[in-house]
């Protein structure tokens, strides 16, 4: 399970069956976060936001070497020493395994990828192109370049 | 029945299989995402969000055959992103087709019409094709106006063409169940071999956290949908998982039923929840802590799900488990009409929902409604 920290809020006194509306999860402003990598749980805490963040982060190891890329998983084991971040760098197809051991710093550094996307923001950004006359307003899909 | 015999046939056989080998647990359809790029940029959608250069990485054909054939299972859906995007999507098609695997390509066919030619006509493919509800409806759940149009010329040429084409409509809160009634009339119209239909889930990753269905709401949203069903209208769906949408039969979920495989690799535990991934289908098998998942585990991440991937295969595995489930399957096949009076009251009720934006209301079509199942 992901840290408490990312807990939906659910009341937890109402039965699943019982729910009108399915509660979302508050997201982070994590865009930009050097966490403080001083004890074990401070680790495994930021290594679980880094799994659960929608842009890249760059992780600085023991040895000098600076990884840029997504984390798409993470293994945790007994220790840290058994603990690994699963990374995609950012230029090359191939997958890492980091064991948080050799970690000596991770940064938030890419953009989060859905913050300020919301059905509310496009509903603001439809309306006002409708009334400036606009046709085939849509949100596009961002660039990949 | 909106399946053809010969794969309601392949699918009974490979169950009852799994189950005479003792099989614990064993999935129906595998879920292939070939990439995770897409041509929309949906508000409510959970499965784009990533830097460039993992929209960028695609699945080789042969990276798709081995996940398939690792899984074993008769069926592949192929999400994404967008697979017609995917430069050897031809490939990989013609690929499963060749293996006698009923393959549904999803797509939001912005580019079907154009791609139509990569693709030849089998009775082991089918398009998929992803609306949300009538025209104004379906371009504000996807945030692109015009879309629906551009996808309902595809399903017009699609079909001319030969090929089976299914639609994939996922409701949001504030989806006006009269509308949705009027929507399905006009896919049978259009010539649509079935329809698949779900409440939409709450991707953690997606933009949009705010206008999802609770699972009372759309068992009354299901029900008023669902009930007195008119003669036309066929469905893509297990009819056992048609009368869980409607609140009138319980299951459990069974996440291992349409597991996923990704540039990532298998998705831990399921299509919609990603807390992990696992290098092989028998480590997803053998390391996911199944008790975790389901709306019976206790895990808010699964309160609201009552989607396919989690509950449709628990549907097909409810009548192949015994003849119990093959009598109420066959009762649902052939009493289809599901007649409630108050179904129909809820038709008339007024929408309760704090996005009115989604879906526009029309209580035209519930008079008509009431009049056509009177």
């Amino acid at each position: 399970m992901n840290a408490e920290t990312h807990l939906m809020q659910m009341d937890a006194h109402v039965a699943p069956d019982q729910l009108e509306i399915a509660a979302g999860r508050e997201r982070e402003q994590l865009e930009g976060w050097v966490p403080e990598l001083a004890t074990d749980d401070e680790k495994r805490l930021a290594f679980e936001k880094a799994f659960d963040y929608r842009g890249d982060v760059t992780l600085t190891l023991k040895d000098g070497r600076r990884i840029n890329g997504y984390v798409f998983d993470r293994r945790l084991g007994a220790t840290l020493e058994d603990s690994v971040v699963r990374i995609i760098p950012s230029n090359e197809r191939t997958k890492l395994s980091v064991s948080y051991a050799e970690i000596a710093a991770i940064a938030f550094t890419g953009r989060d990828t859905a913050a300020g996307k919301s059905f509310e923001a496009w509903v603001k950004k439809y309306h006002e192109k409708k009334a400036a006359g606009e046709k085939n307003i849509a949100i596009e899909p961002e660039s990949l370049e | 029945m909106a399946v053809p015999v010969s794969q309601a046939w392949t699918v009974a056989t490979y169950i009852l299989k799994q189950k005479w080998s003792g099989r614990k647990r064993f999935p129906l359809v595998t879920m292939l995402e070939p990439l995770f790029r897409c041509n929309l940029a949906c508000a409510g959608c959970g499965k784009i969000q990533y830097p460039a250069h993992i929209l960028k990485q695609e699945l080789t054909p042969e990276e798709c055959f081995r996940a398939v054939e690792e899984a074993g299972t008769p069926m592949v859906s192929i999400p994404g992103g967008e697979p017609l995007l995917h430069p050897r999507i031809d490939e990989i098609v013609a690929g499963l087709v060749a293996r006698r695997k009923y393959v549904y390509m999803c797509t939001n066919a912005l580019l079907l019409k154009e791609k139509l030619h990569l693709f030849k006509p089998s009775k082991y493919l089918s398009f998929s094709v992803h609306l949300d509800g009538q025209r104004e409806h379906h371009d504000f759940a996807v945030c692109r106006e015009g879309g629906y149009d551009i996808a309902l010329d595809g399903i017009k040429a699609a079909i001319a063409a030969g090929f089976r084409v299914t639609t994939n409509t996922t409701l949001f809160d504030g989806a006006d169940p009269n509308s949705i009634r009027a929507f399905f009339d006009e896919l049978m119209e259009v010539g649509v071999e079935g329809m698949m239909v779900a409440p939409g889930y709450t991707y953690e990753k997606a933009p949009d956290q705010k206008h999802f269905l609770g699972r009372a709401r759309s068992r009354r949203l299901f029900r008023a949908i669902l009930s007195n069903r008119k003669k036309a209208w066929k469905f893509n769906a297990s009819p056992m998982y048609m009368e869980f949408l409607m609140g009138k039969r319980e299951f459990t979920c069974t996440p291992w039923g349409m597991p996923a495989y990704s540039v990532f690799g298998w998705q831990k535990p399921c299509y919609l929840l990603q807390d992990g991934y696992a290098d092989t289908f028998q480590e997803l098998i053998d390391t996911t802590d199944w008790n975790n998942y389901g709306t019976e585990s206790g895990n808010p991440k699964c309160a609201n799900c009552m989607v396919h991937s989690g509950y449709e295969a628990s549907g097909v595995y409810y009548t192949f488990g015994s003849l119990r489930g093959l009598l109420d399957t066959a009762m649902a096949v052939f009493f289809d009409k599901y007649q409630d009076r108050g179904a129909l009251d809820l038709l008339n009720a007024p929408a309760k929902s704090h996005t009115p934006l989604v879906q526009i209301s029309s209580h035209a079509h519930a008079e008509e409604d009431q009049r056509t199942t009177a």
